[in-house]
């Protein structure tokens, strides 16, 4: 409505509203009270991209007769729904910006956004101040002609005010406008201003009475990418293994003018400038630590993105399945995991992830709606978080994964219209018993261990409801020819160990060890040949004919033993001088060659078995 | 295969000193390992009817038995709608369904969509080891395990169960066989207690199955099952009378090159097992004679049932290589050195050791060379998705054609919900699924009468068409379009058989095949073809401003790569359509139907 009212009103109106402030003064004092004027105001509109950036450096002024320890921030009623951020600085002389604290207040019978900022030190009578704020509106440029074909350029259009909405007068100002192309359709000619290449320049205007209003109107070319993000789910699952798996599903919309008629797909291959506002790619840039990137939608991996690692950061060019025109959408999902050392912080159980509530999409983002699930280890406890602006928790939920047994706490917050400058850390604190982080391992090996036991339990325990003797008989045989094998084995060792004792003797000539070696050797002989025997009895019973071969090998083992103790005897006889060297050496040549023989028969008939 | 060929040497052998139960627990081990272990991991579904059957599932999954059961869906075979619950055969759904929550109940949160995609591979697996025991049974614990690693590569069973692949038919294998070896488990009690009995019901039960089983690979998703049944008894009957039977690709007599290409050693030595089999006659062998014969006409008549015969053949040439390796093995003088001075030579039989390692070489190079045979067709022909189409560059990188599910996505995301897509009837199931929009026909051709309407629309100029596409109340229509890229199975090539089809119904009397061939009764797209086939919508619809488009160098605009022609048609607009989208490389054309003017008349 205040945008509407012709030239000749204005002075009128001016009045009017000097008039109104007057009153609002009477009933809040305190305002007019602080005396505070803008005595320099140099806004800058930047409408290149598809957002509306207005910043305005302030130079404000005490004319009052007390200090004033804050100042007051008004955006208009038509503005202020589109409103994304807002922030407002301190300029120092020499030291860095000193950003201010800003909290919503209202203003008695003023339309309007209000914001209260408290200055750090309060400003004496007479002192001044320069002071930076900075906005950012989304969906302010409005596509005009609202569709367009595939030909044609897209026109939008921005309304806004010529001044500072301020609670304060405004000495001088002056308003910069920066566009996205040189093609302007038609423009608010107040003040005369200048227009040259991509700007238009207001102002000065002098003497402006507090919450002036008055209606700018730029109509011009526009092709940057007009798309929005229309929601995005963030998911940050965090695993105190080391990983943080970060997964957005982001719905994706092209929000400037509609494509009216056709798509040509050969005008748009030949032509460069067809289809000029539709998007056809953009970049994400995710953190430099990100592996594992990925980007898909409901139906199946998306071929057509890069991925650029660079020092400082990854970049993934994202090129959705078609190019974006007006109103159209698209979908999709991009994930990608983090080593949690760069964003978990922990001191004994208590931890600190520090990670960004949102992340870039793409440059000068709008963001309309925004929900985050932060996925916390299973077992966290008294959670806190410090968020970096006012943002609206939903009811904490349980999710459910790998291995969980009763739940991972999740975080959930929503907030709505966002921009670049939202892209800052929020900080989860929990406590974390670390002992929990055995429960998954144990689950595992529990696991392990029950499937090995059943495992044991179904081999070697006969679940067969029907009786099969032969399968018994067989398996009762099998264990018996075991143990008769190792017997044998040990029988032979024994051989093997008094070959050793016989060289032994022939060296140190003393035969007190030859016949401990001798008596030893008989009498584990004796009760290995017993065992043995013993198995064989058994085998006999239980009718196999293995028992047959086991004996076939205790009747060469005899002989076996036999040329054993010849060898002994002939070794002793060598040592008493009773026979010549050589005579030994023919002897021993055939008594170990007969040996080699049983030997190998009786290898052979334990393979048979 | 070469591993468990070594295995199974090493028991001829003796080289393992273990018992008999240990060396088949080893065994069987390494079978699981080795032939059980799934084929890929892409995850991606590949088939046609995958697409349908995931869809299934997952509505299954999220709505439960009983809604599913009362399924009526609206999205397909508009307007007369399909009840899915009442129609399909649900045991493969069930199956994943319950595979599903049992690992959701163990917080096991795998995705419906991998569920899907990894139960053919897992289900293969199971037929390894069920192949295993059903050779056994046959012949010994060696061609069980030749049959087993067989199965585990051969490309005519890996086309139907690689992951993404989400079929009856692919999972279907592994029940029959715990069927039919369960049968002759029962056998062979038989034989000790009720001979006579037993035998009938084994019979019996195996006549059952093996009727069930083809019963079931008809009915899978295929209702007119009369006219593809009888095409099977019959193989000219489909094309003398049903051309959309006829039409379909996998509906085609095998060729003989295929039977190499999908099964190599297999076709060679599948003879030796069936003379092994006649040599030793029993019911189990009889059984597997008739099998293997049955299914080798089968597959003859079409190529879809290759799938029948690729494991039987496995199952028989398994016994052939294992008889063959038997005789020779024995035959193989592997005593050591130290002792050959005792061995003495054969007179009868004087190179026998020669001969016997020679023919084991032999056998072992064939074996190796089917499992590369195997291993490159598997890579090559049946690991692509064939929703994703690539080709060689110039420079020899690789290009992706996606444009399917570019198209797909589009309609997805940029049409009205309710909006109603005309597509022939091939795309069907892949439009419902992954554009989620109502279409008139897909891939269950159960409605000859409705296919042929849409043949009809396809086939008659743009003002006939508009009729047809107002009646049916069409809002977007989608063509497949190869001319640019070269993709050869599009829609014009398909194109007659939407004619024949459009023609084979009454309301489409007018449309005559011949009218479309050139008066010397060819099919050409340039200067020289039909008048009728280039002013049909179908022709319109691929040829919409391609006509200005350079495809290749030294050539006319407009020149067609698939028909290797300059279009004929070149300069026309469309009255009744308006270009909605083309996709990238032109191989998915989408046109939105336009509304009556704004006095209600029509367009034309």
């Amino acid at each position: 409505m205040l945008l509407l009212y012709s030239q000749n009103v204005r002075p009128f109106f001016i009045l009017f509203l000097m008039c109104f402030a007057l009153i609002a003064c009477f009933f809040r004092a305190s305002l007019c009270a602080e005396g505070l004027v803008n005595e320099d105001v140099k806004r800058t509109l930047d409408l290149s991209s598809h957002l509306a950036k207005i910043t305005a450096e302030i130079q404000l002024a005490n004319h009052g007769a007390s200090r004033v320890s804050g100042f007051t921030l008004a955006l208009e009623a038509e503005l202020a729904p589109h409103l994304a951020f807002i922030g407002a600085s301190v300029k120092g002389e020499e030291e860095e910006d000193e950003s201010l604290e800003l909290k919503e207040t209202t203003v008695h019978g003023q339309s309007g956004k209000f914001f209260e900022a408290q200055l750090p030190s309060s400003l004496a009578p007479g002192a001044k101040l320069r002071v930076k704020v900075e906005t950012v509106f989304s969906h302010m440029l409005k596509p005009f002609p609202t569709h367009i074909t595939q030909a044609e350029r897209q026109l939008v259009v921005f309304q806004g005010n010529h001044y500072l909405y301020s609670p304060y007068p405004t000495r001088s100002q002056t308003t910069r406008v920066r566009l996205a192309s040189k093609t302007v359709e038609s423009y608010t000619k107040l003040g005369n201003p200048t227009k040259s290449d991509e700007t238009v320049e207001y102002g000065p205007f002098k003497d402006v009475p507090p919450f002036s209003q008055d209606a700018m109107k730029i109509h011009y070319e526009n092709n940057t990418p007009f798309i929005t993000i229309s929601s995005v789910t963030r998911t940050i699952e965090v695993s105190h293994w080391g990983n943080i798996a970060v997964e957005e599903t982001i719905d994706l919309r092209h929000t400037g003018a509609f494509l009216k008629g056709p798509f040509s797909r050969y005008d748009y291959q030949r032509q460069s400038d067809s289809g000029i506002s539709s998007v056809k790619s953009f970049k994400t840039i995710l953190p430099a630590s990100a592996q594992d990137v990925y980007y898909r939608d409901e139906i199946g991996n998306i071929s057509t993105s890069h991925l650029q690692v660079l020092d400082d950061s990854v970049e993934v060019e994202i090129r959705p399945r078609f190019p974006l025109f007006g109103g159209w959408k698209t979908h999709y999902i991009i994930g990608y995991n983090l080593p949690s050392y760069e964003y978990l912080y922990n001191l004994g159980d208590q931890y600190a992830l520090k990670i960004r509530l949102v992340d870039h999409v793409y440059d000068d983002q709008v963001i309309d709606q925004l929900t985050v699930k932060l996925i916390l280890p299973e077992g966290a406890r008294n959670i806190h978080v410090d968020t970096p602006y006012p943002i609206t928790r939903s009811q904490d939920e349980l999710h459910y994964t790998y291995l969980d047994t009763f739940g991972r706490p999740v975080l959930v917050a929503t907030k709505n219209n966002l921009v670049e400058q939202h892209i800052q850390d929020v900080v989860v604190h929990y406590t974390f018993n670390k002992i929990l982080m055995l429960q998954e391992p144990l689950l595992v090996v529990g696991l392990f261990y029950i499937l090995f036991f059943t495992v044991i339990i179904y081999v070697r325990l006969d679940f067969s409801i029907t009786k099969d003797p032969a399968a018994e008989v067989r398996m009762k045989v099998a264990s018996i020819t075991e143990q008769v094998l190792t017997l044998v084995n040990k029988r032979l060792g024994l051989y093997r160990h008094m070959d050793e004792v016989v060289n032994r003797y022939k060296q140190t000539r003393d035969t007190g060890a030859l016949n401990s070696g001798r008596k030893t050797l008989e009498a584990e002989h004796r009760t290995l040949s017993n065992d043995i025997s013993a198995l064989q009895a058994r085998l006999k019973a239980e009718g196999s004919d293995l028992a047959e071969k086991v004996g076939e090998i205790q009747k060469l083992d005899n002989q076996l033993k036999d040329l054993v103790c010849r060898s002994c005897q002939e070794a002793e006889r060598l040592v008493a001088g009773k026979v010549k060297k050589d005579a030994y050496i023919d002897s021993d040549k055939t008594l170990s060659g007969k040996r080699q023989e049983l030997v190998s028969r009786i290898d052979s008939l334990l393979d048979a078995l | 295969t070469r591993s468990c060929l070594l295995c199974v040497k090493m028991t001829k052998l003796g080289f393992l000193r273990l018992s008999y139960e240990k060396q088949d627990t080893l065994l069987k081990l390494l079978i699981l390992s080795m032939a059980a272990h799934p084929n890929t991991c892409l995850n991606e579904l590949f088939l046609v009817g995958s697409y349908f059957n995931y869809r299934t599932t997952r509505f299954l999954t999220e709505e439960g038995f009983y809604k599913f059961h009362n399924w009526f869906d609206d999205r397909a075979w508009y307007p007369l709608g399909r009840i899915i619950g009442g129609t399909i055969y649900p045991g493969l759904m069930i199956t994943s369904a319950a595979l599903y929550h049992v690992l959701h109940f163990f917080h096991i949160t795998i995705d419906i969509r991998n569920v899907c995609v990894f139960l053919a591979p897992l289900f293969s697996s199971f037929t390894a080891i069920v192949t295993y025991h059903f050779t056994k049974e046959l012949k010994d614990a060696g061609a069980g395990l030749l049959a087993a690693a067989m199965i585990a590569v051969v490309p005519g069973y890996i086309s139907r169960s690689v992951a993404g692949s989400y079929d009856n038919e692919g999972t279907i294998l592994s029940q029959r066989y715990v069927v039919y070896s369960n049968a002759f488990k029962k056998a062979s009690i038989g034989k000790v207690l009720e001979f006579v009995k037993y035998q009938i019901e084994t019979y019996t039960l195996l006549f059952k199955s093996l009727v069930l089983f083809l019963y079931w690979l008809m009915l899978g998703k295929i209702s007119p099952w009369t006219g593809r049944f009888y095409s099977l008894l019959d193989p000219s009957y489909a094309k003398n009378n049903i051309p959309i039977i006829a039409s379909v690709s996998e509906h085609q007599p095998t060729t003989w090159s295929s039977y190499y290409f999908d099964l190599q050693l297999l076709v060679f030595m599948f003879p030796v097992g069936l003379y092994y089999c006649f040599n030793n006659l029993s019911d189990a062998t009889i059984f597997i004679i008739m099998y293997g014969v049955t299914s080798m006409y089968f597959s003859a008549v079409m190529v879809r049932l290759m799938l029948v015969l690729a494991p039987v053949m496995c199952i028989l040439s398994g016994i052939g290589v294992s008889q063959v390796l038997t005789t020779y093995m024995k035959n193989l003088d592997v005593s050591r050195p130290d002792k050959k001075s005792k061995k003495q030579q054969d007179s009868t039989y004087p190179i026998k050791n020669e001969v016997a390692s020679g023919m084991i070489l032999v056998m072992a190079f064939f074996l190796i060379t089917y499992t590369f045979h195997s291993t490159w067709v598997t890579s090559e022909a049946y690991s692509s998705p064939s929703i994703v189409l690539s080709a060689r560059g110039g420079d020899g990188s690789r290009i992706i054609f996606d444009d399917f599910r570019e198209a797909y996505y589009w309609l997805r995301h940029n049409t009205p919900e309710d909006a109603k897509v005309m597509s022939w009837w091939d795309y069907g199931y892949q439009i419902t699924a992954m554009a989620n929009r109502t279409i008139l026909v897909d891939n269950n051709t159960w409605n000859n009468t409705h296919i042929s309407r849409v043949g009809q629309a396809m086939a008659s100029t743009e003002e006939k068409a508009y009729e047809i596409m107002r009646e049916l109340d069409v809002s977007y229509v989608l063509v497949i379009f190869g001319g640019l890229t070269g993709y050869s199975s599009d829609d014009i090539n398909k194109f007659l058989w939407m004619v024949r089809i459009g023609g084979s119904t009454d309301t489409g009397r007018h449309i005559k095949e011949h009218d479309y061939y050139t008066p010397t009764g060819e099919f050409r797209v340039d200067r020289e073809g039909s008048p009728v086939l280039l002013n049909c919508l179908m022709y319109k619809m691929c040829y919409y401003r391609f006509g200005q488009v350079y495809t290749e160098a030294k050539r006319p605009p407009g020149y067609d790569r698939v028909r290797n022609a300059e279009i004929g048609n070149k300069d026309f607009e469309l009255d009744v359509l308006e270009e909605a989208y083309t996709t990238e490389h032109w191989l998915v054309r989408i046109y939105k139907v336009k509304d009556l003017d704004n006095r209600g008349l029509s367009r034309t």
